[in-house]
């Protein structure tokens, strides 16, 4: 027990931490997409030139929000799931069952971060975009244009992430299987609002 | 083998695995097993692929928009409103909460909103007013389904998507639908009101109402370009209707009706009171979102997806300048809540365009067309079946991971058979969300549980009467597609 409770105290302080900043930069991201797109019905109607770049740099906001925040959302309890069974049985049954279901979770999680490596790390992942860059001309340099890589990065940081929540999550689960419950710090407690 | 990843999945769900995990272990446990590990890739850039897309993105953006509302004091407005048409009526307080449900779906595409926001409000007030709690909080669930039906919409935006529709199409499609599931309630209350004598309330709850300057003014001007909007629309059907060759400038036709639109407001503000002309105004604001949306996408100058991103800018100017009922520290709470649910949907849809891959590579859906024309070949009776089986699943399962799964596997069977696909949504759609207020699981019922701090099993039973006005509505979009296919036909949205 006290060697789970010591594994368990440095990562949830990590997961806090992490998490935390992913949060804040997701909101950032979300505002940022609004603008945007924004920007984009703003140009074309306005000024009658609608830029080729906000729509690409709306979708890759988006996918880092997700990659950022996801975790935080399934940390919560935010990720749909029949929980019927789970409730039907006692306590130790559900318990373990849960603890099964993670480490389904959890390999599914640790292919997931595989296949997003070799993606980030592919041919087309060097490839570069069309219409995003960094507009360094603007300042008398040359203009940097965004590899794909760095689109494909947020969703292999998200399964990252997902992974050291699920860990986190497992290990909180034997805690409570061994009757710790109680030693157990609460998860921060936001409040998950649902898209039905 | 491929064939057996669909019962695996429902294996896997009915263990408790969350959808997401599910929908990518069953398709790449049966791969690896098939030894085709190089396919995972495929099936991991399909997930990819899947959330990185424009259209999707109106879900977090019309989430955001229904947050910023919810937080700017609407609610209190929008129920205002509806009580100063339908307080008077025997059962009033239920009719004001149909009502209201219907206002909010304008502005929001979510059921538990939906229940969270106006049974917070509203299930109080109708305990003082007489009703039963039970009572309260089953209205207050039942009626909240309209939520996803009435556009904007959330499971709309991610069936379109996983299944290649039109947004705006679906959007238009389901306005009628949810108002009838309104209308459906209402008459259900109003029988209930003679059997169980359920009492009247007054019209105006708050009296000597105020309004600010600001709000007055915006509310002033807003009113009458909707009614020339209005005014110049039925014009232009009749021009249309008659083949009249009228060759005038429409801006000009426009400026004309701005007057006309001026002393029709002159004329109904002498016959009413200056509280209800005040509760009215004070609707006004809020109420301009769902015609900034519908409008915008249904003249073609936005896409849905611009669309949700103005109505969280109005939505934002509405909030802080003109009712100053949200500040700047407001915001960040309301942008995180947006971004941690709409991140577990995208992930979800994400995983559901990777599932869809391995459907179409596996032989499921000629199985399953096989199997389900092996029952009948008459779609009518298929349609009903196929009602049965969406409302038990919806019994269990929220309607935005319903709709994903069933989406890809059911949609191509039935427009095969001759029914509309964007019919066949509107059915999946208003079926699965019907589901939400559904005994055992209803996410609805939770939600209004614990809003009203009435028991899940108690709501369950109070709820029974609305539940069957809604399966009668189910049944009647079901058989009469032109319900919800006018609308997108005469727009021009559907062929």
């Amino acid at each position: 027990m006290a060697l789970l409770l010591g594994v368990l105290a440095p990562l949830q302080l990590f997961n806090d931490v992490v998490l935390r900043i992913g949060r804040a930069l997701a909101i950032a991201a979300l505002a940022l997409m609004v603008c945007l797109i924004l920007g984009q019905v703003f140009f074309r109607y306005v000024m009658n030139d609608a830029p080729n770049w906000t729509e690409e740099g709306a979708r890759f906001l988006m996918l880092w929000m997700t990659g950022l925040i996801a975790p935080m959302a399934y940390r919560q309890g935010g990720f749909v799931a029949i929980d019927m069974l789970e409730r039907a049985l006692g306590r130790i049954a559900s318990a373990l069952l849960t603890l099964t279901l993670m480490t389904l979770a959890l390999l599914v999680l640790i292919y997931c971060v595989q296949l997003g490596w070799s993606n980030v790390d592919s041919l087309t992942g060097r490839g570069k975009s069309a219409s995003l860059r960094i507009p360094l001309g603007l300042l008398g340099g040359e203009d940097i244009r965004f590899r794909n890589a760095w689109a494909y990065t947020s969703l292999f940081v998200g399964f990252v992430l997902l992974t050291l929540v699920n860990i986190e999550l497992m290990i909180r689960q034997i805690v409570t299987l061994l009757g710790g419950e109680d030693r157990l710090k609460p998860l921060h407690d936001g409040d998950v609002a649902r898209a039905d | 083998m491929l064939i057996w990843f669909l019962p695996l999945f429902l294996v896997l769900l009915m263990l408790g695995l969350p959808v997401v995990f599910g929908l990518l272990a069953a398709p790449g446990l049966l791969l690896i097993l098939d030894g085709s590990t190089r396919d995972l890739a495929v099936l991991y850039r399909n997930l990819y692929n899947g959330m990185d897309s424009f259209p999707l993105m109106a879900l977090p953006f019309f989430m955001l928009a229904g947050e910023i509302m919810n937080r700017g004091g609407i609610t209190t407005r929008l129920v205002e409103f509806s009580q100063a048409f339908m307080g008077h009526l025997r059962g009033g307080l239920a009719h004001v909460n149909i009502l209201s449900s219907i206002l909010f779906a304008g502005l929001s595409g979510s059921a538990v909103a939906d229940t969270s926001a106006l049974g917070s409000t509203l299930i109080p007030a109708m305990e003082k007013n007489g009703y039963s709690r039970k009572f309260a909080a089953a209205i207050t669930a039942a009626s909240s389904v309209i939520g996803p039906i009435i556009p904007p919409s959330g499971i709309m935006i991610i069936y379109a998507y996983v299944m290649g529709e039109s947004v705006a199409a679906l959007f238009l499609a389901g306005i009628v639908p949810g108002i009838m599931v309104g209308v459906g309630l209402m008459v259900m209350v109003r029988l209930m009101a003679d059997r169980y004598d359920l009492p009247k309330a007054e019209r105006i709850v708050t009296k000597n109402q105020t309004i600010t300057p600001l709000e007055a003014r915006v509310s002033f001007v807003l009113i009458r370009i909707n009614v020339a909007g209005l005014l110049y629309a039925v014009f232009a059907g009749i021009r249309a209707a008659l083949s009249l060759d009228i060759n005038l400038n429409g801006w000009l036709i426009f400026l004309v009706f701005l007057p006309v639109a001026h002393g029709l407001m002159l004329w109904l503000r002498a016959s009413v009171s200056d509280d209800f002309r005040l509760v009215c105004k004070k609707a006004v604001a809020p109420l301009q979102t769902p015609i900034i949306i519908l409008g915008g996408i249904l003249v073609g100058v936005f896409t849905p997806t611009e669309a949700s991103a103005i109505a969280v800018a109005y939505a934002i100017v509405v909030s802080f300048f003109v009712l100053r009922s949200m500040s700047l520290k407001d915001l960040g709470p309301v942008l995180a809540r947006s971004a941690l649910a709409s991140s577990a949907v995208l992930l979800l849809v994400g995983a559901a365009v990777a599932f869809k891959t391995v459907v179409s590579l596996s032989y499921a859906p000629q199985i399953l067309t096989e199997l389900i024309l092996s029952l009948s070949e008459n779609p009518l009776i298929l349609l009903f079946l196929i009602n049965i089986l969406l409302f038990i699943v919806g019994m269990f399962l929220d309607a935005g991971p319903a709709i994903i799964i069933l989406g890809p596997i059911l949609g191509p069977i039935f427009t095969e058979l001759g029914v509309h696909p964007v019919h066949f949504a509107i059915i999946m759609s208003v079926n699965l969300t019907v589901g939400l207020a559904t005994p055992p699981m209803g996410l609805v019922l939770f939600v209004a549980s614990s809003v009203s701090r009435e028991k899940v099993e108690t709501i369950s039973r109070a709820i029974l009467p609305f539940l069957a006005v809604e399966v009668v509505v189910i049944f009647l979009i079901t058989y009469f597609p032109a319900i919800s296919m006018t609308i997108p036909r005469l727009t021009g949205f559907v062929q």
